[in-house]
């Protein structure tokens, strides 16, 4: 027989490794690293996006990383159009076809101005509504505790990305 | 009893230190939990469809409003184990909510708390629950399932603009989730000392072709607070049910419908006056409530861009109360439009109209309407224009609301406000704004009569008479706001006023004490038979009010998330005829709290474990006999099985009772700590 004190303690791990209950339990940014993901795969990136046909395709974070390990989990073993996928932590805006997305969640007027400058071949993603009227491409938002995201499609355009229509169907906002 | 406090936060704190000490990482995901790699199957529809825990905040529209607005969200209130909505609006700032008794309230924003909270406007999902019979709102029959509520937008500070009269001092705003949101079934049952038993339910479903809905049901019943004279009157027990209905037509149009039907018994005690022998008397009875409405809106995008809502509900109350009764029809209609105009001007504009049908029904002699019978209408219209001056950067919002009741003239209500956005993560607004508190039947159609005793063997009553001049009470209210998003867990807002009042409600002698004389009203009565002092309520208050309030908010990791409000108000009241009767400018002063402040810690210990502490504090209200006082709240929740949930509430916990506030004729009440546990199914 087990003593109280025992029990109590069991009972309380055991609370700790059962699942929670039927509403999901998400990390917000184990869903945006997911949606990343997706984006890869609704969106064709121009050939000279990269430095050659064997380099790997660069997934930058600018900053600070949210992700904990949720993007390297979510990316282990993906490719996009037969290339790896390379995960970069940066702390300064790349060298051209370094990155095909950059995501940041530095959205003050100067970080976004930078990346206005990146150039075609990459995707600007970044936290916050006002990303995309500033001219970066994806902006993720929170809408009634759900992850949502904007398109602007003129800045999309000017980098030279090709967005499936399906992207602008879920989009929350799309602007021009 | 402080010491059962500290044993129950020792207690709650036991599970929290293990939790900590076993969680490894606090980004891996427990057994069972949807791992990042498991989100890669889903869709970019699935995705858009998960709720997200502690989303991170960002400028929301709340954020770059030029007003002080506080959002009390769905998660808030289920975390914070109330099972009332006016014990939930404890968690804003500038709100001073104190309980009467079991079902009774006085809730005010920035000052003037009483029961009937006069000069606040609420609104569930945009019906208003003022009502024009006492003006104000009663709170015990403002209810739902509290599980799908989405939030309440708690707005201090005149918003006559665009909420319309009586939107004084704030306006109260509860809205329900769309029944899009609110999918499957949720069962819940609990019980404990005081809210003795409450069963909850919910099922909600949708079709293929945009519609969604959903139906609920609840039922209560609580026990009394804590009597000095053990006379237990109020106990109270209710039922309601409704349902929602959204149909989204895939973009330019949406329609919902709605409606609720509830029946409650509150134990009440009431003075009663009456102009034969006894005279006067304590009654402890009970209030048969019951109501129902109807809601319709139907919002429309044009191809322009512009947008059209249109709403329009049926309202219906009984009250049987013990001193009175009255049944009220209400039918409400508004409309209105935002459009843009070339690239920097934003114009909202609507109309609306109600009526509302009060039928008085007399129940003792000292309480009496007439005419019994009225039909009370509102008509408003309003513009407004928000003119951006710099892009991003500066605004400047300016309007007014134009609108006329059976009992005024044509009023107006403007307001200029100003924002101006350095960054996006900093806001600084400022504003001026004109309300007013439009009459009621309280004031034109109200005879109230109380007995004061036995003056040279003639028995002495005072009676106030309607007052067919009694005006519109007036506000000019100038703020200041500043908001910042400091990294991404830290928020603070400030919000400061000054705002001067004229022309407010007060109870004034009207003349000399004299004999009645065969006055045929009330009631017929022998001449001679008593004396009278005349009153009746005037327009003679007026004064200021100052304070402010800051909330910052801090999330200091994805699974823990602080809270914090701090409240200071500072009246200075009055009056162009002393003596007055009844309520004084320093009797209305001093029943609402100088300071009051919260703090509010959420913990996730893990996936299936949560925690949540409240500390409140309320200064003395000296008026009101209730003096200051500090108390806790605690909830512990364990998700033990896919679907289940097992709580445990404490609330008010470091004491036995504490008074809040005392309206109640006879003794003062407190209110009791209670505990109870509740267990809720979703699926």
């Amino acid at each position: 027989m087990a003593s109280p004190p025992n029990r109590l303690a069991r009972f309380l791990l055991i609370s700790l490794l059962l699942p929670g209950g039927a509403a999901a339990q998400v990390r917000e940014y184990d869903v945006k690293a997911a949606f990343l993901l997706n984006f890869t795969k609704f969106i064709e990136w121009p050939a000279d996006a990269f430095a050659d046909a064997s380099s790997p395709f660069g997934l930058c974070i600018l900053g600070q990383d949210p992700f904990g390990r949720a993007l390297d989990e979510v990316m282990k073993g993906e490719t996009v159009a037969g290339r790896n996928i390379a995960i970069r932590r940066i702390s300064d805006l790349p060298e051209p076809q370094a990155c095909q997305i950059v995501f940041t969640t530095e959205t003050g007027e100067e970080a976004v101005a930078g990346l206005r400058r990146l150039g075609p071949g990459v995707l600007t993603v970044a936290d916050g509504e006002n990303f995309v009227r500033e001219g970066g491409i994806i902006g993720f938002v929170i809408e009634n505790r759900r992850v949502r995201f904007d398109i602007n499609r003129t800045a999309a355009e000017a980098a030279g990305l090709k967005f499936s229509s399906k992207l602008f169907t879920v989009a929350r906002v799309v602007r021009k | 009893m402080a010491n059962d406090a500290k044993r129950l936060l020792r207690l709650l704190c036991a599970p929290a230190m293990l939790a900590v000490a076993l969680r490894a990482d606090p980004q891996q995901g427990t057994a069972g939990q949807p791992t990042p790699s498991s989100l890669k199957a889903l869709s970019l529809e699935q995705l858009s469809q998960i709720e997200v825990t502690s989303p991170s905040k960002q400028p929301t529209p709340a954020f770059r409003s030029p007003v002080a607005i506080y959002v009390i969200t769905g998660e808030d209130i289920r975390r914070s184990g109330v099972t009332t909505i006016p014990d939930a609006l404890r968690l804003a700032p500038g709100v001073e909510v104190a309980r009467i008794d079991g079902s009774k309230w006085s809730v005010g924003i920035r000052g003037f708390g009483t029961r009937n909270s006069r000069d606040v406007l609420v609104l569930i999902d945009g019906r208003s629950v003022y009502t024009p019979l006492f003006a104000g709102t009663y709170w015990e029959v403002q209810d739902t399932l509290l599980e799908d509520i989405d939030r309440i937008e708690v707005i201090r500070g005149p918003g006559g603009t665009i909420w319309g009269p009586n939107a004084v001092n704030g306006v109260i705003n509860i809205i329900t989730r769309s029944s899009r949101e609110t999918e499957g079934t949720y069962v819940r049952i609990g019980g404990g000392n005081e809210e003795q038993g409450h069963v909850g339910f919910r099922y909600g479903g949708s079709a293929a072709n945009g519609l969604s809905y959903r139906v609920y049901a609840k039922g209560y019943t609580r026990g009394p607070e804590i009597h000095s004279d053990h006379d237990n009157f109020d106990d109270w027990r209710g039922v309601q049910s409704g349902f929602r209905m959204d149909w989204d037509r895939g973009g330019a149009d949406t329609f919902t419908f709605q409606g609720d039907l509830y029946q409650q018994e509150d134990g009440e005690r009431v003075a009663l006056s009456s102009y034969v022998p006894a005279f006067t008397g304590v009654v402890d009875g009970t209030a048969s409530l019951s109501g129902g409405n109807l809601l319709a809106r139907w919002t429309h995008k044009l191809k322009n861009g512009t947008d059209l809502q249109v709403q329009t509900y049926y309202d219906r109350t009984n009250r049987y109360e013990p001193n009175l009764g009255e049944n009220r029809d209400t039918f409400d209609i508004d409309l209105v439009a935002r459009t843009r105009a070339g690239t920097r001007h934003q114009l909202t504009y609507g109309a609306g109209a109600r009526l509302s049908d009060g039928r008085f029904l007399e129940v003792a002699s000292g309480l009496v309407f007439d005419p019994a019978n009225r039909l009370d209408y509102l008509l408003t219209g309003f513009f407004q224009d928000e003119i951006t001056l710099i892009d991003r950067k500066l605004s400047l919002t300016a309007g007014s609301k134009v609108l006329r009741t059976n009992y005024t003239g044509l009023e107006f209500e403007p307001s200029v406000r100003l924002l101006w956005m350095p960054t996006e993560k900093h806001a600084f607004w400022a504003s001026f704004t004109h309300a007013v508190r439009t009459p009621s039947r309280a004031e034109r159609d109200f005879y109230l009569s109380s007995y004061l005793g036995l003056a040279g063997g003639v028995q002495l009553f005072a009676r106030f008479n309607p007052n067919p001049d009694f005006a519109p009470e007036q506000l000019n209210g100038y703020e200041l706001g500043y908001r910042a998003l400091i990294a991404g867990n830290f928020f603070i807002d400030f919000a400061g006023f000054w705002n001067h009042y004229h022309d407010l409600f007060s109870q004034d002698i009207a003349g000399p004490i004299h004999e009645e004389t065969g006055l045929p009203f009330p009631q017929p009565v022998q001449p001679g038979s008593y004396l009278l002092l005349p009153a009746e309520f005037g327009n003679d208050l007026f004064g200021s009010s100052s304070g402010g309030e800051i909330a910052p908010e801090w999330r200091p990791a994805n699974f823990w998330r602080m809270r914090a409000t701090y409240s200071y108000l500072n009246m200075s009241l009055d009056t162009r005829v002393p003596p007055t009767l009844g309520s004084t400018p320093a009797s209305i002063e001093r029943s609402s709290p100088r300071h009051q402040a919260t703090m509010q810690s959420s913990f996730d210990l893990t996936k299936a474990l949560q925690a949540d502490l409240i500390y409140r504090y309320v200064s003395a209200l000296p008026a009101q006999s209730a003096p200051a006082y500090s108390t806790g709240d605690a909830r512990l929740a364990w998700r033990f099985l896919p679907g289940f949930e097992f709580a445990v509430v404490g609330r008010n916990l470091f004491r036995p009772g504490q008074v809040e506030y005392a309206a109640d004729p006879g003794g003062p009440v407190a209110i009791r700590r209670s505990v109870y546990g509740s267990l809720t199914w979703r699926k």
